[in-house]
């Protein structure tokens, strides 16, 4: 896991973020972009359980809405009224 | 001993003490809040950032609702994408929210825009699907220029030239940009402008260059918020008041058979708005709620508890505290800038808007003055970090990337007294103390504004960071009765004026707050974009194309029809420049109705139809004229004086001595007299040149055209022409009609567009050189030509009634030595005054040292928090560009 999958993630732009625990800066990618002991997953699309089917890309199908549509996974879902944490055990 | 510390050591022997100037250094002003200093050294490090969510939302909502009433679609989509947005709060913030999840975050608009996005649909899916070259790569390339991401790296693609977008994020613009292909604003405006007679030359006047954007790049901002409805109502009230007149409303014509029934769609649209809004603020007190529950530092978790409070609150009700209501205020200017690519959309007389909220905290002891400064320092942070997703010509080459979020001050009040509060002293002092670029700040000045008020804000003039700038506030009601009165503006609204955008003089009204048991009539905008006519016509260009008889130099073709006529006269050449004048008004004019007119039906305002009086009154939106005041399309012209300029030269050397024919004055210009192009050199400033074999051919004619009479020294055989154009210029702007059926006028700034459009410029007989840029603003002396000093700009500046147009713009550059102390702080408000006085309608400095910005041009990492003004706006100076950053440099610089 990445930090930036993290619910403790603060989105700062399209390099990095900061934690809000420790309030460092983190990337996005590479050298010290992997999830701490502390990681709490972020809801988004990716990770809920009304999310179906992504390709490679990560356009999948959202079906926790009346009318199903394409979603895509990293789209955050914290203020989805439908979002269902998928449970990955 | 300096000669002011000789007075002052005279005055007090004689028992007189000077007042103290506790401004005159920058180490004298108070450090900005620990909070402050935090976000902004996060702030210097960010990348302007796109990312898909609101544009998802917006698209999957607007698709399922096909069929449904347009306005309602266009509110139900909005709503959606507002309130799934990911709240972002940053540890040290005390206001929240943002436009995005990032916080130089944009998004693109593919509803108004897609064709660039589905033209290279295929383009961009081999990016995303590229490997970054290695894991060093893709966390080490950084972009150039501040926060500007010019170019792709690792896992970021570049858009616009300017924002960054993650990899990942392509297929969803690709996918969400799908459906608008034909669809778009830009693409059905295309469409049927083929219909209008003249599109072959519209087409050709954009290719050139010679007409800078189109209305649809930008199609809201210069314009003036309005807060009045969520301060007295909030949220809830509003959706209470939308159940009201939807009961009223829904199937009743009331005797208007072609307005009168969307009345009820309209009420359901905002309901379904506003209930978007609160969800969007409650989100944020969710988002804080939860990190205040993991928080372990006592001083943090207490701030997100103190942002849960104030966002649960704004969420549903009215302010009732300062802080509730200035965060109420950003959170509207989110969601308007949300609705469409913007530039200034403007903040207006906040210090006004908010005094009441401010006096009644400080009565009841809830906050204090250092408090509500610190607020105020959050508020510009907040508002310097708000982009705009717009292409890169749009971004770069009219924007320098800034946004314009103007905030106005003084003035006057409803009843023509002075409507300075003491919040707006803060309001200065916030700006002196977080020195961002925006909001940018304005002083309306008027006679009555307290002469303190004025010292203040000349202090933080002083500063360097190009605010606040000075617009007389008399000219600016006067252009308001002349441009609203057939509209019934009366003398009370005329005083709520302020700028939208830069410098763009916008309607406004006053309305009654009740609050505290009391009624404050406070200020806002009351009109739609001031702006979105024709844009940025480059006035020597065309000038240019008279002398060629509409051939293009530079591009080899035929531009504008040959005219064919012997140009035996100057009066020929002015009366040839406005036949083409018109041609290409003519034009272009119907095109940009077009879009504008499809934008309005496909894409209305929404957040703004809800804010701005009298949409809610009448139960329309303000696309459909719901807004007071309508008569707000304007022509944006660019480079006068260096057309003025030209044209007194032509007048001297080639009419009056006589002394080259035009076919010799035209072939210097077209070999540049003797001198490589900027193309070639790329150096932008009118100061450098570099000869070829021909410049010994051209020498005598160059130094006489460099030495003909100049605008900018109150010589009138240059200003005459200046006279001449704007008296001119008057009747032809008002002679063509908006798409709301009213009269344009004249909008005189340049913004940054005098850098490419000079780009596309020949060398003119005044001997400026081709490529090189055009003078700024509208009324600032071609740099290095002003010889007599600032009150003989002054006295050419004014040889027209400023108060005809929406404004007229002028940067003057001081040396920090010429303002030092308090004499030079009043020293610079009595050159303020003085023009204003004059009649002159604006005055902008930038007071820095020019080796200062030839050292940051050269080693721009040293200088990341250097700011400029460039014309009407202040920005990073390593986030504009090579050719402006020339003309910066250049601009005389007056140190005495």
């Amino acid at each position: 896991m990445k930090h930036i999958d993290c619910k403790n993630y603060t989105y700062l732009d399209c390099e990095k973020g900061m934690c809000a625990l420790t309030k460092m800066m983190l990337p996005i990618d590479g050298k010290g972009s992997d999830a701490c002991p502390k990681f709490v997953m972020a809801p988004k699309c990716g990770c809920c359980t009304h999310f179906k089917d992504p390709d490679s890309h990560g356009l999948g199908t959202c079906e926790g809405f009346e009318k199903p549509n394409w979603a895509y996974a990293s789209c955050g879902a914290g203020s989805c009224e439908y979002f269902e944490m998928r449970d990955e055990r | 001993m300096t000669n002011e510390d000789k007075l002052n050591e005279l005055l007090k022997q004689h028992g007189i003490e000077m007042e103290e100037d506790k401004y005159s250094a920058l180490e004298n002003i108070p450090q900005k809040a620990e909070g402050c200093e935090k976000l902004m050294e996060i702030y210097y490090t960010l990348k302007n950032t796109v990312d898909m969510e609101y544009p998802y939302w917006y698209n999957r909502v607007w698709q399922e609702n096909d069929g449904d009433i347009t306005i309602v679609r266009r509110a139900k989509a909005m709503a959606a994408a507002l309130s799934h947005l990911t709240p972002t709060i940053q540890p040290y913030e005390r206001l929240v929210m943002n436009k995005t999840r990032n916080v130089r975050g944009a998004f693109p608009f593919p509803w108004v825009t897609a064709s660039f996005f589905n033209a290279q649909a295929e383009a961009l899916m081999a990016e995303a699907d590229a490997p970054a070259e290695s894991e060093a790569d893709a966390v080490s390339i950084v972009g150039d220029g501040g926060g500007n991401v010019t170019k792709s790296y690792g896992n970021i693609i570049s858009i616009a030239k300017k924002f960054g977008m993650r990899k990942e994020e392509i297929p969803v613009l690709v996918r969400v940009s799908k459906p608008w292909d034909g669809n778009s604003v830009e693409e059905l405006s295309n469409k049927y402008a083929q219909y209008t007679p003249d599109y072959a030359l519209e087409q050709n006047i954009m290719e050139s260059v010679l007409c800078m954007f189109d209305s649809y790049c930008i199609p809201q901002g210069r314009e003036v918020m309005n807060y009045y409805l969520p301060l007295q109502y909030g949220w809830d009230g509003i959706i209470e008041l939308c159940n009201q007149r939807i009961t009223e409303t829904m199937g009743e014509a009331d005797s208007d058979g072609i307005l009168g029934m969307g009345r009820g769609y309209y009420y359901v649209a905002m309901k379904i708005l506003a209930q978007g809004m609160s969800k969007w603020c409650q989100n944020y007190a969710d988002r804080a709620h939860y990190l205040a529950s993991i928080e372990t530092d006592p001083a943090f978790k207490k701030n997100y508890e103190d942002i849960e409070a104030v966002m649960s609150h704004i969420a549903h009700k009215a302010p009732s505290t300062f802080r509730q209501a200035l965060q109420l205020t950003l959170c509207c200017h989110y969601g308007v800038v949300n609705e469409d690519p913007q530039s200034g959309q403007s903040i207006g007389r906040l210090g006004q808007v908010l005094q009441p909220f401010y006096e009644k905290d400080i009565a009841d002891g809830i906050t204090t003055e250092e408090e509500v400064i610190e607020l105020l320092e959050f508020y510009r942070i907040k508002i310097t970090s708000i982009e705009c997703f717009a292409s890169a010509g749009v971004t770069g080459g009219v924007l320098s990337g800034n946004t314009f979020n103007n905030l106005s001050l003084g003035g006057l009040n409803r009843d023509g007294l002075t409507a300075v509060t003491p919040l707006e002293y803060l309001i200065i002092e916030a700006g002196m103390r977080c020195r961002t670029t925006q909001p940018t700040l304005s002083i309306l000045y008027d006679e009555k504004t307290p002469e303190d008020f004025l010292m203040k804000a000349a202090s933080c003039t002083k500063l360097g960071m190009g605010y606040p700038a000075w617009m007389n506030n008399q000219d600016g009601i006067n252009f308001m009765m002349l441009n609203y009165g057939p509209e019934g503006m009366n003398l009370q609204d005329a005083r709520a004026w302020c700028l939208g955008g830069c410098l763009e003089s916008s309607p406004g009204c006053f309305l009654p707050l009740n609050y505290n048991g009391k009624t404050y009539w406070i200020p806002g905008g009351a009109g739609p974009t001031a702006g979105s006519g024709v844009h940025f016509v480059g006035l020597p260009k065309v000038l240019e194309l008279v002398l060629t008889n509409g051939y293009d130099h530079r591009m080899k073709r035929q531009i504008l029809p040959a005219h064919n006529k012997e140009l035996d006269s100057l009066e020929t050449i002015q009366n040839e420049w406005v036949n083409y004048l018109k041609m290409i008004i003519n034009a272009l004019n119907k095109v940009n109705n077009l879009q504008m007119d499809i934008w309005r039906k496909h894409c209305m305002p929404i957040v703004n139809s809800l804010l701005k009086p009298d949409c809610f009154t009448k139960g329309r939106d303000l696309g459909m004229m719901g807004g007071r005041y309508n008569a707000t399309i304007n022509f944006e012209s660019c480079g006068t004086i260096t057309f003025i300029n030209s044209l007194a030269s032509l007048y001297k050397n080639v009419f009056k001595d006589k002394k080259y024919t035009l076919e010799e004055m035209l072939d210097a210009m077209l070999h540049n007299f003797g001198f490589k192009t900027s193309y070639e050199t790329g150096v932008f400033s009118p100061d450098f040149r570099e000869a070829t074999d021909l410049a010994g051919k051209y020498e005598q004619i160059f130094a006489d055209c460099i030495n003909a009479p100049k605008f900018g020294n109150a010589d009138w055989e240059a200003d005459q022409f200046l006279k001449w154009y704007e008296d001119t210029m008057f009747d032809l702007t008002r002679s063509y009609e908006s798409y709301y059926g009213k009269p344009l006028y004249m909008c005189q700034i340049s913004v940054s567009t005098h850098g490419p459009q000079g780009f596309v410029t020949l060398a003119d007989a005044a001997g400026r050189l081709a490529g090189t840029t055009y003078s700024d603003g509208s009324v600032s002396a071609a740099a290095g030509t002003d010889k007599n000093g600032i009150y003989a700009i002054f006295q050419s500046a004014t040889v027209y009634d400023h108060g005809t147009q929406q404004n007229a713009q002028m940067n003057l550059k001081l040396h920090p030595s010429a303002v030092k102390g308090i004499q030079g702080t009043r020293k610079l408000l009595d050159i303020v005054r003085s023009y204003m006085r004059k009649g002159g309608f604006h005055v902008q400095f930038n007071i820095v040292d020019s080796n200062t910005l030839r050292a940051a041009q050269a080693k721009p990492e040293n200088y990341r928090d250097l700011m400029v003004r460039v014309a009407g706006f202040t920005q990073y100076w390593c986030e504009i560009g090579k050719p402006i950053q020339d003309e910066v440099i250049y601009r005389t610089e007056y140190d005495n």
